[in-house]
């Protein structure tokens, strides 16, 4: 029986070990520098990210006139955080959308796949998926209640569409009980589907 | 209109059959292995060993190839299992490893634990 349960652990150990003796022959070729995976990887994992959405939208919750500036010139705004990796092209023609009581604000995107990488990371799996993009125009209170975002009657629903000349993004409410956090814990509960509008920003669990 | 290899790379697998594992808009590894392999080919095709393209259409291939002999609940779905595959088919399509040499290593590497 021990075989049947080891089976899918040793095929990983196979891939594994397979990895570990491909990267030990390129780097002996010398075609592969020992520093260069992580050195392509951080482009992912520290330059361009939802990270850095999720600093934005905690600088506008603590700092209104930040706010302001952002919801006024998106692209001015992110450039006064000096990211590294906001000079692409894709950082460019940002727009900010704030939700508030009275409006709550969805991204889709009807043509392409217009994602705002270096703020929101890579998109999810359904982004593309024509019927997302579809319903999410013609029926988004529908959409949004079934991502577990029902959206009360009397709010005002707006859905911008991404283009290559305007890549949109959310600024969510302000979670309650969050005044006591920082700037860096409040980035923390910010997630690229709350910067998209079709989840929220939940309350911090008590400590 | 990417001006970063890496995100241009990354984009062009997304909504297609080859979409690396993500979530929450970060790339998604269970192991250590994943994440250098997956910097591994990416590294290697930005130095210009191999057009990214022509890797993914080996990622493909190995992929369907995957979807075609799957009987139901025998061999389970491994994206960087079929994406180390991948890898070493095109850098032995471009002679950068010599047929056998990965098999010599795995075995130096098995005799010198």
């Amino acid at each position: 029986m021990a075989e049947l349960f080891d089976y899918d652990e040793s095929r990983e150990a196979v891939s594994a070990a397979k990895v570990r003796a491909l990267e030990a022959l390129l780097i002996k070729k010398g075609v592969l520098g020992s520093d260069s995976v992580d050195a392509v990887l951080s482009h992912f994992e520290t330059v361009a990210g939802p990270f850095n959405g999720a600093r934005i939208v905690a600088r506008a919750w603590l700092d209104s006139a930040y706010k302001c500036r952002l919801l006024e010139d998106t692209p001015k705004a992110i450039a006064e955080l000096n990211f590294p990796g906001m000079n692409g092209a894709e950082g460019e023609h940002m727009k900010a959308v704030a939700n508030s009581e009275s409006v709550h604000n969805l991204v889709i995107c009807t043509l392409c796949s217009c994602y705002p990488w270096p703020m929101l990371g890579l998109p999810p799996y359904w982004y593309k998926d024509p019927v997302f993009r579809s319903r999410g125009v013609r029926e988004p209170r529908a959409v949004l209640r079934e991502f577990g975002v029902p959206i009360s009657a009397d709010k005002e629903v707006r859905v911008w569409d991404s283009s290559a000349q305007i890549r949109w993004f959310v600024i969510p409410e302000r979670p309650a009980h969050s005044e006591h956090l920082t700037e860096t814990q409040l980035a923390a509960l910010v997630t690229p589907e709350a910067m998209m509008g079709v989840a929220l920003v939940p309350a911090p669990t008590a400590a | 209109m990417f001006t970063r290899f890496e995100e241009y790379a990354a984009t062009q697998m997304l909504g297609q059959p080859d979409s690396p594992p993500r979530s929450e808009g970060k790339l998604f590894f269970s192991e250590e292995w994943q994440r250098t392999v997956f910097g591994m080919a990416l590294a290697l095709s930005k130095e210009g060993y191999f057009e990214w393209d022509d890797f993914r259409q080996n990622l493909i291939n190995t992929i369907t190839a995957w979807e075609k002999d799957a009987c139901a609940g025998d061999t389970k779905w491994d994206y960087y299992e079929r994406y180390t595959l991948a890898l070493i088919a095109i850098l032995e399509q471009r002679r950068i490893l010599e047929p056998g040499e990965m098999a010599r290593q795995m075995v130096a590497d098995e005799t010198s634990k």
